[in-house]
């Protein structure tokens, strides 16, 4: 059976509905944008830092496995052990198997978008391993069983009480509580005695050092250096682009990540692991799961330089407008618009269309990814491998035929100014025309540029 | 063929050309000035506090006036007697009963005013930095470092713990509401205590 593509501008409309999630969403969003700029403003190398990030990005990929085997044999020098993954599906089956020679039966971990990508808890659950996500957003999300709406703030798309009512379903704290701050406290009371008692932690990364084996975790909770010195047993799951060569190379990227992520200078926790704590195992599992194909997609290899700091989705009209839910995907925004189709082309095939083109997302990207331009490229890999919808395709079908004859072009537009101002709104406004949705058509012209061209300058050009 | 040579592999054959992306030298930038004005300033963006000395004060009487609950202070260095000694932990689950932690780093950075942590100065239990209420954390002024480059440049402690956390206030979170929130499963507060 062929799968269906994610329909994201149907669910962009239900999001639209909601008015006060819509604009708590909006506003929120922009917020940590409006942050970031703050931060920007006060470092005059800001510029000079994305463009080392992006060279040193391109550099590493370019040379990826190379750096990847010089970090497999630090990390192995320091007592870590390292396994590679092909697919989402062989990263469970590793996770399953360290977890069973262990005996261990509860995993507490922080957020990684890695083992979302590899659907990891619907993998050990049946088989009898309690997953808990320690990360106060993430764990909204699962307990509402949802995927993270945001890369870096997961449940972002979720106000106060609705907050309140999974907590009181699984927490039995009061349904109208309606204080953040107690909310926040009944997690760290939830979660403090699982963490005690957890057989394995968990963590995803943001960085992987070739020079010294180390892997870095930059969070702000604390419950992912809980997760991982609580446990005597830490697996870490990262994607083999988030490599850098040098621990020196460290400073560029920390600098920029959490600035354009949320405005902070820095995340509370930054923390690098080099080797298993004293009386501990530590597992590192590098994952593929479709990076090194990107990377032979000669227009599309660059996105791999994401450092998944959400400042593409923070500044993005359409996602502000539409939630991370939307997209369908584990990774949502403009970032996730670029990659998702990489993972399933006809299943993502709208994604790349949920853009006004306005480049806002390459603009604030801290490792210079062209994000804006790849969406246009997507929208032509597409169009030519027959992945475009109906309407679509037929609009861009009549489009290409009238502006590539200006007789008929020109007539048709004239047609347009009589129609948008006689015709009936049940005309204009239908399935044909999705722009017209929940906006009103622009107010018909009263002349044409290119009529009135004819009747002033031709005429003066003429009589010259 | 196994996973790894598949993916390696598959890597040497879809990778750009590597002549045509240099490494850039190491990078050197932004303000070099590694003032305890700037630490308390940047510490303070983030959350931290510094544990101010009143006339007479010593360590233990600061933190005794700071945390008048607390029951269980534990010390990790050798000059503060605390309730408990960090070697006397021998658990997480032990550790977890911590009221207040006090430990010495090894160095602060200017520019996040983040403080650095790792098994050499917590005896070899991580997880009591993370496990206590609130920690409080000697520096000495000489010990900062300008920025993240100067700090991953200079100091050899990057190449050398295996567990090393750069702390930069207290945990927070803002996942509910946007709403910040200062003491999220972490430390509930980081002072600094100058020496």
């Amino acid at each position: 059976m062929k799968v269906k593509p994610v329909n994201h501008a149907k669910a962009a409309e239900e999001f639209l509905e909601d008015a006060p999630h819509l604009t708590f969403h909006d506003e929120r969003l922009w917020d940590m944008r409006q942050k970031r700029d703050q931060q920007m403003h006060l470092l005059p190398e800001w510029q000079d830092l994305r463009t080392r990030a992006s060279e040193i990005k391109e550099h590493t990929l370019a040379n990826l496995p190379e750096y990847l085997e010089q970090f497999e044999a630090n990390a192995k020098k320091n007592g870590i052990h390292v396994h590679w993954a092909a697919d989402g599906a062989e990263h469970n089956r590793i996770v399953g198997e360290i977890l069973e020679k262990h005996g261990a039966k509860s995993l507490i971990k922080s957020k990684s978008m890695v083992t979302e990508e590899c659907d990891m808890r619907a993998y050990l659950e049946p088989r009898g391993v309690t997953v808990t996500e320690t990360d106060l957003g993430e764990r909204i999300q699962q307990l509402d069983d949802q995927l993270p709406s945001h890369i870096v703030v997961p449940a972002v798309h979720k106000l106060v009480p609705d907050v309140a009512k999974i907590f009181a379903k699984n927490y039995h704290t009061d349904p109208n509580d309606n204080d953040p701050q107690s909310l926040a406290e009944a997690q760290r009371m939830a979660a403090r005695p699982v963490i005690l008692t957890a057989d394995a932690g968990m963590t995803g990364g943001n960085f992987l050092v070739a020079e010294t084996g180390t892997f870095v975790v930059c969070t702000n909770e604390g419950n992912a250096d809980l997760s991982s010195t609580v446990p005597n047993l830490h697996i870490a799951t990262l994607g083999i682009e988030r490599l850098v060569p040098r621990m020196a190379d460290l400073g560029v990227f920390v600098r920029l990540l959490s600035r354009s992520a949320l405005g902070s200078p820095i995340t509370q926790y930054t923390t690098h692991f080099r080797g298993p704590q004293k009386g501990g195992e530590m597992h590192i599992i590098l994952v593929d799961n479709g990076r090194s194909t990107r990377l032979g997609m000669e227009e599309f290899w660059t996105s791999l330089k994401c450092i998944r700091c959400g400042a593409c989705m923070n500044t993005c009209p359409v996602y502000r407008r539409s939630g991370g839910l939307s997209y369908g995907a584990v990774y949502s925004g403009p970032i996730g618009a670029i990659i998702d189709p990489t993972f399933n082309e006809r299943k993502y095939s709208t994604l790349p269309f949920a853009s006004t083109m306005n480049g806002s997302c390459t603009n604030v990207c801290p490792v210079k990814i062209n994000i804006h331009e790849q969406l246009y490229k997507w929208r032509r890999v597409l169009a030519e491998h027959h992945e475009l919808p109906f309407v679509k395709r037929e609009i861009m079908h009549m489009a290409g035929k009238l502006m590539g004859q200006p007789k008929l072009y020109r007539t048709a537009i004239n047609g347009t100014e009589v129609a948008l101002s006689t015709m009936p709104r049940f005309v204009l406004y239908n399935w044909l025309n999705p722009w017209g949705k929940h906006r009103e058509l622009p107010h018909p012209v009263k002349q044409t540029f290119h009529s009135w061209y004819k009747q002033n300058r031709l005429k003066k050009d003429k009589a010259q | 063929m196994s996973s790894r040579d598949t993916i390696l592999a598959t890597l040497r054959a879809n990778r750009p050309d590597p002549a045509a992306h240099p490494l850039p030298p190491v990078a050197m930038l932004g303000d070099m000035d590694k003032g305890r004005d700037r630490f308390e300033n940047s510490l303070q963006i983030l959350g931290g506090q510094i544990l101010m000395p009143q006339e007479g004060d010593t360590l233990a009487t600061a933190i005794a006036r700071r945390f008048p609950d607390a029951k269980v202070i534990c010390s990790a260095v050798p000059d503060f007697e605390g309730t408990i000694r960090i070697e006397e932990i021998e658990s997480p689950q032990q550790a977890a009963a911590t009221d207040v932690l006090v430990v010495r780093s090894p160095f602060g950075i200017a520019e996040m005013g983040s403080i650095y942590l790792s098994e050499a100065q917590l005896n070899n239990l991580n997880s009591a930095a993370h496990l206590t209420q609130h920690i409080v954390v000697i520096l000495s002024e000489e010990n900062l470092t300008a920025n993240m480059h100067t700090a991953y440049l200079e100091r050899p402690e990057f190449h050398t713990a295996n567990y090393g956390v750069l702390m930069s206030g207290p945990s927070a979170t803002a996942d509910i509401q946007g709403v910040l929130i200062r003491g999220a499963q972490g430390v509930r507060s980081l002072s600094i205590w100058w020496e």
